[in-house]
């Protein structure tokens, strides 16, 4: 489910559409919410995916050829979020499939298959901008995203339009590598917290249960992502949602 | 009309303060690289114009690159189309033979300027990396070029050239070990330090700056055809013609003549195997608007949104988008996009050769088979200036293999 600010810290997952298979995203997401998941971002496979690291760029690479796509991913959801009520699903896409399918017509039809929010990591606040009034109407959040080099009037900005929670990039570099918690990063949390009251969304780096013990009381949810995908790719989706389970119980998020 | 004129005399204010050529252009990238492209416009904007800068650059331009490149009158050619004068633009006998030293030389010169400790970049067939290699040579800084396996093991020459001069090569044997990969990867590098470091893109394409920036550095084509031909012919010319891969070097010529409304701009985009096939890369003549690396441009997309593969005889021009100047131009109508086939390249490149004694680069040779075709159409009293964007003793050796000669 969504968070609300000062929630204990929930783990957010994820799906690239197509990776392994269509039919296999099913079994998975029902896995990853029986180990206790409850935010799942539904990724749509792009060719250059430029925030993204070896893991997911190989996984979209792979779910290109399996069918994944806008309305692939449209279709799952409208499925997986009938199946799992209790779970909150995040459309995730780079903007050019999105811009192609019609972005308002996109903003639409995702609303309408269930998702409650967007990760768009290359569509500027400023592109959202226009479309705020609509998404409000839709209740369909813009879930942007911050990094340690953003200046505080451009966090400003991106408060301004951002709804439900803000993504805060933990470092500098593509997703799928290890992070430092130290005070360094505090300062940016707090930094980030200055200009927004919404929960805070960790991403970029969170790879195991002491990542996540780290990020405890200090946001909101940590996006678990490129590590699941790695167990999903060597593991299968039966084994990964049982090292969700695991992880889940090591940090004491059960 | 009136307002074709005043958007004339507004080409030279382009792109606004936030990158956009009309709807083309912009900045879409990841937060984290929007604070650091704005970081390179505000360092750009006032190194540029710093008269030290200038006059170096300028020397440099001269001394080095060899500068100004001369405009030829391609008698022979002409005289056997018989229809337009054909001038030949010689940016092949420039340093290192092409016209990227231009904008290399200018970005690396950037770099030290900006205080960075090391260059980055990508590269395909490896002619942005050598000149890339080149430039960050003469101005005394560390450059790593990353560079796919499977490249690295067609474009040998290329390859040593670089490792000669200095730089550290990447081999990259990620994903498919091409260009796409090199980019990921050069990109990976560039993000552990981007105070230290410069990424230095290869045309007028990226997120802003780049496109405004590597146009400016080329402008000193147009403006160099523009002298020449005043002194020369007491005249503007009628047509300029180059090849449109990302787009600069035709970016470079038609510049300091947008202005000019009786200056006719044609881009000659490669059509490959045909424009009815999947294999061509006329980006402007069959894609749509969409947004790749950075940047909103036209783009040769499947129905879902995923770039094509693409296909050129001419490597340098392969490639999916293009420079988003270019896109808005082509909506303005003020430049006329135009294609030419992998064959017509191909029959230019030995034309030129065996009629004038020399050998252009297949890139270039797709704006020469376009003139060929449209001088022999027009009377000999018009001015026709095609851009020899680089030299093809790179492309001797396939040539005279498909050729069989």
């Amino acid at each position: 489910m969504l968070p609300q600010q000062h929630d204990k810290l929930q783990v957010m997952s994820h799906a690239v559409v197509g990776f392994p298979t269509l039919d296999e995203n099913e079994r998975a997401i029902a896995g990853l919410v029986a180990s206790g998941v409850k935010l799942i971002e539904l990724q749509v496979p792009f060719s250059d995916p430029v925030a993204d690291g070896h893991t997911l760029v190989n996984a979209c690479y792979e779910a290109l050829k399996t069918g994944g796509s806008v309305r692939a991913t449209l279709d799952l959801c409208a499925k997986v979020s009938r199946q799992h009520p209790e779970a909150s699903f995040i459309l995730m896409s780079y903007l050019n499939p999105l811009y192609r399918y019609g972005l308002e017509q996109l903003f639409r039809d995702a609303a309408a298959a269930g998702f409650k929010g967007m990760i768009i990591p290359d569509m500027p606040v400023e592109e959202f901008e226009p479309f705020m009034p609509l998404l409000d109407e839709l209740g369909l959040a813009p879930i942007l995203m911050v990094t340690p080099n953003t200046p505080d009037e451009r966090v400003a900005r991106i408060a301004q339009s951002a709804r439900k929670m803000i993504y805060v990039v933990s470092r500098m570099g593509v997703t799928g590598k290890q992070t430092q918690w130290g005070q360094e990063f505090k300062d940016y949390v707090a930094r980030i917290r200055r200009h927004s009251d919404l929960p805070l969304a960790i991403g970029f780096g969170v790879r195991a249960a002491d990542d996540l013990k780290a990020l405890t009381g200090v946001a909101e949810v940590a996006a678990f992502c490129s590590k699941y995908i790695e167990w999903q790719r060597d593991q299968g989706s039966e084994q990964a949602a049982q090292n969700m389970r695991q992880l889940l119980l090591d940090a004491q998020l059960a | 009309m009136n307002n074709k004129i005043n958007l004339a005399a507004s080409f030279a204010a382009m792109p606004d303060e936030q990158g956009f050529f009309g709807e083309y252009g912009g900045q879409f990238v990841p937060a984290e690289m929007q604070a650091i492209m704005n970081d390179i416009d505000a360092a750009y904007k006032e190194i540029c114009q710093s008269p030290e800068f200038q006059s170096e650059l300028a020397s440099l331009f001269s001394d080095y690159i060899g500068r100004p490149s001369p405009l030829f009158h391609a008698q022979r050619l002409s005289r056997q189309l018989g229809g337009a004068q054909i001038y030949l633009k010689r940016e092949d006998l420039n340093h290192t033979g092409a016209h990227k030293i231009n904008h290399c030389l200018g970005e690396a010169l950037l770099a030290k300027y900006m205080g960075k400790t090391k260059v980055i970049a990508e590269t395909g067939a490896g002619q942005h990396g050598v000149a890339m290699a080149t430039a960050c040579a003469l101005v005394g800084l560390p450059c790593e070029i990353h560079m796919g396996q499977v490249d690295i093991e067609k474009e040998q020459p290329n390859v040593v050239k670089m490792k000669i001069l200095g730089c550290k090569l990447v081999a990259v044997t990620q994903g498919t070990a091409t260009l796409k990969d090199a980019v990921d990867s050069a990109f990976e590098s560039y993000l552990q330090d981007p105070q230290n470091y410069f990424y230095a893109i290869g045309s007028v394409v990226g997120p802003h700056p780049f496109p405004k920036m590597v146009r400016d550095f080329q402008a000193v084509i147009g403006k160099e055809v523009k002298q020449q031909c005043l002194a020369k012919l007491g005249q503007l010319p009628d047509y300029l013609v180059a090849c449109v891969g990302g787009g600069c070097n035709a970016i470079g010529l038609f510049t300091d003549f947008l202005a000019d409304a009786s200056v006719q701009c044609i881009g000659v985009e490669p059509a490959g195997k045909g424009l009815d096939t999947d294999q061509h890369s006329a980006t402007l003549t069959k894609g749509q608007p969409g947004i790749l690396h950075g940047m909103k441009c036209y783009l040769l997309q499947d129905e879902q949104g995923q770039p094509l593969p693409v296909h050129s005889i001419a490597s340098g021009l392969d490639y999916p988008g293009v420079g988003p100047q270019h896109s808005y131009l082509k909506d303005l109508g003020r430049v006329q996009y135009q294609s030419v086939t992998d064959q017509q390249c191909l029959d230019a490149f030995m034309t030129l050769s065996r009629v004038e004694g020399i050998i252009p680069a297949l890139e270039s040779s797709h704006a020469l088979a376009w003139a060929m075709a449209e001088a022999a159409k027009l009377s000999p009293e018009q001015i026709m200036v095609v851009n020899v964007s680089g030299r093809g003793d790179k492309d001797a050796d396939y040539v005279a293999n498909y050729l069989q000669l």
